[in-house]
């Protein structure tokens, strides 16, 4: 008889109430074990299905932006948004992903040209908190994570992860045991410091002193070579960027860096020998190098030549080529400025 | 489900022989030491080929998030030395590849196929719901469980359409192998869809009747080239009349055209499909296990290259390893490939040009058949 009166489609709006009434009941009745529990769960496992689907479509059918917009505004005006990433930890595998996917593309529906999601989040930032510690817990990691990555699109979103206390957390996050946690956490890492140039640059020069050395002796002199090829790949990617040229002419005119990258071009990994030139590059092109600088180069100067003489990447690359020999023109041409 | 627990870290797991091999992979039986259990583990090097750190850490990760019968699903992954060793549950029965080669080189009955390749789709419709491609559907990433139970595996270059946020029309890397790559993934003109898997599939039947993919004796270029020019591959001989129109609705050029999983599990030729049981009984009994059955056939590839008899089929197998070898290095060692497949491409377009300037008729196969009458 359901199919003969069947009452009419819901609307987003609908849906999104629904969901949130469901959320609540999820979050103030712990552990109850009754028939009825499991049965508002899976109408809740449900509808975080249906909310996927009228954002993302389906296989046959692509979303419509009208029917988007409205669930995006309904999502935000109450605290549904907070409840559903805190019942996080109670739903199934199948409803974590869906309200993992959901929480993503919220960050980028535009309602009125607005993106109101950023607005939400400024209000209710220490749902950041919750994110970020998901890292901590192998089991939300990867769903935490991928929420995460989505919130920091947000430039202001992004500067307050990157102030906050957390920023630290993220050095033995990429480092856990779990590949895929921590190759998530890299992922998140790589983000806060690539996407947003003006404030990582601002977080940088402010933070040079301890961001650095952790940097270094985490991640660059990390036993584990996973961790070492990700973290000269992205060193590099952050000091080539023109923006962070202020911090770039500081970190290459440390002895102690340039130490710490010789070793990295002494690898036996060819991935991670040719990242560390990248960086290493910068040192010896520098046009104001510190004495100390100078005397390591000229010290080391036969073996670095030996080495860089059948230096070069699998694939050809020119403008590799013209590095290096501008690099190796450098190191040849130096005079100790002492003695 | 049953859950066991599997740790993280190289020294709780002992590795005995090798069961598969990649451009940047090798997978291995071994025994996790804490549990007891069989697993298989596929060792992915970081050092070997032009590897991807995002492509394997995805990898990982769509592998743990799966979570379906009929889907390969991993244990966990973790680092050692220059590796990721990925755990995943041991296929005894191997994949189907293996089971045609040493003992049904002239390919399965219907029956056995409709079964197989109804699991297929079971997997096929929920990795399509959760916005994943496959990108490789092949009877040697089919995966048979002792007890005849039917896993997709290898989500290696499987990509989520649904990625970060928002949902990508379409992708345009060009992965997958060449036999079973449906045409809009070769061109790379307007991108693809689900629908590349659909004639994968389609591709797979095939594979399953014939004991191989139809051009599998063909090298790369020659089969993009069929591929793109050729009418779609049948059956060679006749079969039911059902599974032929199943392949046929699958194998056609207009991605729009061909069925979603979901409809295409409802077709009739999967009426007949039986149980897991079945399949235990049809294919796996009186088998030799999965490492022998390896060491056989590598011996026999061996004889067969010292003796410089190389009989047809053993060519189409040698062939299709050497596909199998490429897949991982599709996105994109062989540069060369791709280089001349353009060249191809721009032929074919030129063509298509000229048809226009003919007065407008519409694609290639028009022409051709103009040219015919």
């Amino acid at each position: 008889m359901k199919g003969l009166f069947k009452s009419k489609p819901k609307t987003p709006v609908d849906l999104v109430r629904q969901t949130r009434d469901l959320l609540i009941y999820a979050d103030c009745n712990p552990d109850s074990r009754e028939s009825k529990r499991e049965e508002k769960f899976a109408t809740l496992s449900k509808l975080l299905r249906e909310l996927k689907q009228i954002l993302y479509g389906n296989s046959e059918a692509e979303p419509v932006s009208e029917a988007c917009a409205q669930l995006t505004q309904e999502f935000f005006k109450e605290n549904t948004f907070r409840l559903l990433i805190v019942c996080l930890p109670k739903l199934n595998l199948e409803a974590r992903k869906d309200a993992t996917q959901i929480v993503a593309n919220l960050q980028r529906q535009q309602v009125q040209s607005r993106l109101i999601a950023c607005d939400y989040l400024e209000a209710n930032i220490d749902l950041m908190d919750i994110l970020v510690s998901g890292y901590e817990d192998p089991d939300m990691a990867l769903h935490y994570g991928a929420m995460l990555r989505e919130c920091i699109r947000h430039q202001t979103v992004a500067r307050y992860v990157l102030e906050s206390e957390h920023m630290k957390k993220f050095f033995d996050y990429i480092q856990l045991p779990n590949f895929d946690i921590a190759a998530d956490a890299a992922a998140t890492f790589k983000e806060l410091l690539t996407r947003h140039k003006s404030t990582v640059a601002e977080f940088l020069s402010k933070n040079y002193d301890w961001f650095f050395a952790e940097y270094n002796s985490k991640l660059l002199e990390s036993p584990n070579y996973i961790t070492r090829r990700q973290a000269i790949k992205l060193l590099g990617d952050i000091l080539l960027d023109r923006s962070n040229s202020a911090v770039m002419t500081r970190y290459a005119s440390s002895r102690d860096n340039l130490r710490i990258l010789m070793n990295l071009l002494r690898e036996s990994s060819k991935s991670i020998q040719i990242e560390a030139f990248h960086v290493f590059k910068l040192f010896a092109a520098n046009q104001n190098k510190p004495a100390d600088i100078i005397g390591i180069l000229v010290a080391n100067r036969s073996k670095l030549l030996r080495l860089f003489a059948d230096f070069k990447p699998d694939k050809e690359d020119e403008q590799f080529e013209a590095d290096k020999a501008q690099v190796v023109r450098e190191i040849a041409g130096l005079e100790p400025r002492e003695n | 489900m049953e859950k066991k627990k599997f740790p993280v870290g190289a020294e709780h797991y002992a590795l005995y022989e090798e069961i598969g091999q990649g451009v940047s992979a090798s997978v291995f039986r071994a025994k996790c030491l804490l549990n007891n259990e069989i697993v298989a583990i596929k060792v992915l090097d970081f050092e070997r080929g032009s590897v991807d750190l995002n492509n394997i850490s995805r990898e990982a990760q769509t592998m743990f998030l799966v979570d379906h019968p009929n889907v390969l699903k991993s244990h966990c992954s973790f680092v050692n030395d220059h590796n990721v060793w990925v755990v995943m549950p041991f296929m005894p029965g191997g994949s189907c590849l293996h089971i045609l080669k040493s003992a049904h080189p002239e390919g399965f009955e219907e029956v056995v196929i409709a079964t197989i390749l109804r699991e297929v789709l079971k997997a096929l419709v929920y990795l399509h719901d959760h916005g994943i491609i496959h990108r490789d559907i092949k009877a040697g990433n089919i995966l048979i469980c002792e007890r005849g139970a039917i896993k997709l595996g290898d989500l290696g270059v499987s990509a989520c359409l649904f990625n970060s946020g928002d949902r990508q029309r379409t992708r345009n890397t060009f992965v997958g192998t060449p036999c079973w790559m449906a045409p809009e993934v070769m061109e790379q003109l307007h991108g693809y869809d689900f629908k590349a898997d659909i004639w994968s599939f389609g591709i797979t039947a095939l594979e399953l009747a014939h004991g191989h993919a139809p051009f599998s004796k063909y090298p790369p270029m020659k089969v993009l080239l069929m591929t793109l020019q050729n009418a779609p591959p049948g059956l060679d001989y006749e079969r039911d009349k059902k599974f032929s129109k199943m392949i046929a609705s699958c194998l056609v050029k207009d991605p729009s055209k061909r069925p979603t999983s979901k409809k295409l599990l409802k077709h009739s030729f999967f009426k007949q499909a039986r149980s897991n049981e079945f399949i235990a009984r049809k294919l796996l009994e009186g088998l030799p296990t999965l490492g022998d059955r390896l060491q056989a056939l590598k011996k026999k590839e061996e004889y067969m290259l010292v003796q410089k008899k190389i009989p047809d089929g053993q060519k189409e197998e040698m062939s299709q390893n050497e596909y199998k070898r490429g897949i991982s290095s599709w996105d994109f060692d062989l540069d060369d490939l791709k280089a001349q497949a353009s060249l191809v491409l721009y032929f074919i377009l030129i063509l298509k040009h000229l048809c226009y300037v003919r007065g407008g008729s519409g694609g290639l196969g028009l022409y051709l058949s103009k040219i015919e009458e």
